[in-house]
């Protein structure tokens, strides 16, 4: 329903580079990347308040280039929620309806339909500016909504709500996108919400495209190790392949050789992704498990948060596991505790072989 | 009076009755000083003033002073209306577009501020002479600014301009462009969001604009003068009586103009007071 084809962007010393995007009609596409990456940009643009300087923006096949924001019917909701402080909740969702000349009579049956549905009848008559983050937060959504947009926009909606507001209003989220079909695009940083709620979703790092495909496939194999370490791959340890049959491959990380499950070339310099909770960690005594990656190690930090506790281990290389707090307490864990490491070799994801650096010859 | 944070109410530490802010105290003490000029200067002509009311009376009962203040509250009026119409759209412009062209605009805007006004009025006259650039060909269709009131509001419009173009652009950056670019979003041009969204949001800053433009617009004597002596503006009544009549009666002329002056801005502000104030707590 909207693609990018090459689209360019320069805005004082940023630029979008070439992205291509493509978001289809009912979607629930996230757009993730660190802060500066550009997101807030691309929603911009959707919107039709920024033009490419090249490339093109296609809604539906056609160039939308042109076309002011005005005439899009693209609901956008900015992080600050950008509710207009002189009029009160009513007005503000009445505006939108207002600006597209509807009948009165259809204004103010929408606006209380809207407001039901989000459950701010009760702040009709209030100032915006009198409301909390998570009021102010509802009248945006349903002020949006109330052009019957084709497509919503949504720069880290919940990135300024409490953890209790923000899983309410996760739920409704879904619950707009599935049983209103309506297209969403959301942009956010924390991977917590395009876990829970994406279909598909784009990587977008120093204004470039470097992933987009579905969320479950991006945080299974992502393409890159910037990517990877952004959704959250907290180990990723660089190797060699010494050997490959039958798409298990021995690859030296330094001291220890790690079996893994791929296709590579011997030789070749790959990186390997770990989650630190695929990681399990044993006392050191001997035993084994069946997994095939055993190593033998030292902690050397140990970092409690709540129920679970973060590792830091010594296996040549320093690696990071999560194990639960209890297992700290049972097994006695602590700095300089020697432990055996382990981990399947189906939980290891690997990057393909990275673009050899150019190397400087005359050294 | 709510209490900010941070405020302090007077010199007492928050919590303590007996802990004393020595630092406020201190900045208390030296900006007092300054304060109390313009109290010294109101109290002596006040003083001075009262002790021959009738006289008082029979000044500002005189229709050349009523006259004179009219005309000069008049004349601030229509300049700050032009300002208004003008200002208001160029303030937008400067405020929303970053281009090399702003700074010579700024500038342009700001040259008033800095010229003594003598200078200021003779760049107004020599523009609106009767031979001058544009007053020749306005001559022509019988518009005449030399000693005319049209004089007095060109003047008054020239040196006015920085304080009103200012303002409204600080208070056209202070509204955020996110909100401007949800309006367009939700079906607003950008001439409708500016009207809806951007104006009531800046309400505040414009009528400051337009009290500070006008304040400025009143109190001018040089630039004035050098067009129009004629018909005096209170100004310039002022200055005459002072070297005709003398101190007794341009000073009562001047305390007539300090009564009126307080009078409307207190009017004005007063009727203000909640205009464009969005974050009361209900």
């Amino acid at each position: 329903m909207i693609e990018f084809d090459r689209v360019s962007i320069a805005l004082g010393d940023f630029l979008l580079d070439e992205v291509s995007l493509s978001i289809q009609k009912g979607d629930y596409y996230f757009i993730m990347g660190p802060s500066g990456a550009g997101k807030t940009i691309i929603l911009e643009a959707i919107s039709g308040l920024l033009v490419p300087d090249s490339g093109r923006i296609l809604q539906d096949g056609k160039d939308v280039r042109g076309i002011p924001p005005e005439k899009r019917r693209i609901g956008l909701v900015y992080q600050d929620y950008s509710l207009f402080p002189h009029m009160t909740v009513e007005k503000n969702i009445a505006f939108g309806m207002k600006m597209r000349r509807l009948p009165a009579l259809e204004i103010g049956h929408q606006v209380n339909t809207l407001m039901k549905q989000f459950e701010i009848t009760h702040l009709a008559c209030r100032a915006p500016l009198t409301l909390s983050g998570g009021e102010q937060q509802r009248v945006a959504i349903a002020r949006a909504l109330a052009i019957d947009p084709e497509l919503l926009l949504l720069d880290e909606p919940l990135s300024a709500l409490d953890p209790i507001t923000r899983d309410r209003f996760i739920e409704e989220l879904r619950s707009i996108h599935r049983d209103q079909g309506l297209t969403i695009v959301h942009v956010t940083h924390d991977r917590r919400d395009a876990t829970s709620l994406g279909t598909r979703m784009a990587m977008i790092i120093d204004g470039r495209l470097a992933q987009e495909d579905r969320v479950d496939t991006i945080f299974a194999s992502p393409c890159s190790e910037r990517v990877a370490r952004f959704i959250g791959f907290e180990n990723i340890l660089k190797g060699t392949v010494i050997s490959c049959e039958d798409g298990l491959c021995m690859v030296d990380i330094g001291k220890n050789r790690v079996a893994v499950m791929a296709g590579a070339k011997p030789a070749s310099r790959i990186a390997l992704c770990i989650r630190a909770d695929d990681i399990t960690v044993l006392k050191h005594d001997g035993n084994k498990t069946s997994a095939r990656n055993n190593f033998d190690g030292t902690i050397i930090q140990k970092t409690i948060s709540g129920s679970l506790a973060l590792l830091s281990i010594d296996i040549g290389v320093e690696i990071t596991a999560v194990v639960t707090t209890k297992s700290v307490e049972e097994l006695a864990f602590d700095t300089g505790t020697p432990v055996c490491v382990s981990f399947k070799a189906t939980a290891v994801h690997v990057l393909p072989p990275q673009v050899p650096e150019t190397r400087n010859l005359t050294t | 009076m709510k209490d900010t944070p941070g405020k302090r109410r007077w010199i007492k530490m928050r919590g303590s009755a007996d802990q004393l802010d020595w630092c406020l105290i201190g900045f208390s003490l030296i900006g007092g000083m300054l304060v109390l000029l313009p109290l010294l200067a109101l109290l002596n002509i006040t003083i001075g003033q009262l002790a021959d009311i009738p006289f008082l009376i029979s000044i500002a009962t005189q229709k050349q002073v009523i006259d004179s203040i009219l005309l000069t509250f008049g004349a601030g009026l229509v300049a700050v209306i032009i300002l208004v119409i003008f200002g208001t759209p160029l303030s937008y412009v400067l405020a929303r577009t970053q281009s090399r062209f702003n700074q010579v605009v700024e500038s342009l805007i700001d040259l008033p501020l800095v010229l003594p006004h003598t200078v200021a009025g003779l760049m107004v006259y020599i523009l609106f002479m009767q031979r001058g650039l544009i007053g020749a060909p306005l001559k022509e269709m019988g518009i005449v600014f030399e000693d005319a009131f049209l004089g007095i509001v060109v003047a008054m419009l020239f040196v006015a301009m920085p304080f009103y173009v200012n303002t409204v652009r600080e208070g056209f950056q202070k509204v955020p462009l996110h909100m401007e670019n949800v309006a367009r979003t939700l079906g607003a041009t950008r001439l409708q969001a500016f009207c809806f969204i951007v104006l009531p949001s800046s309400i505040r800053h414009i009528f400051n604009g337009c009290i500070l433009a006008w304040g400025r617009a009143i109190s001018e004597f040089a630039a004035v003068i050098m067009i129009a002596y004629y018909p005096m503006i209170i100004s310039t009544l002022i200055y005459y009586r002072f070297t005709t009549s003398g101190i007794k009666e341009s000073s009562a002329v001047a305390f007539v103009m300090i009564v009126a002056c307080f009078a409307v801005f207190l009017i004005l502000r007063s009727l203000t007071r909640y205009l464009g104030r969005y974050d009361d707590r209900v």
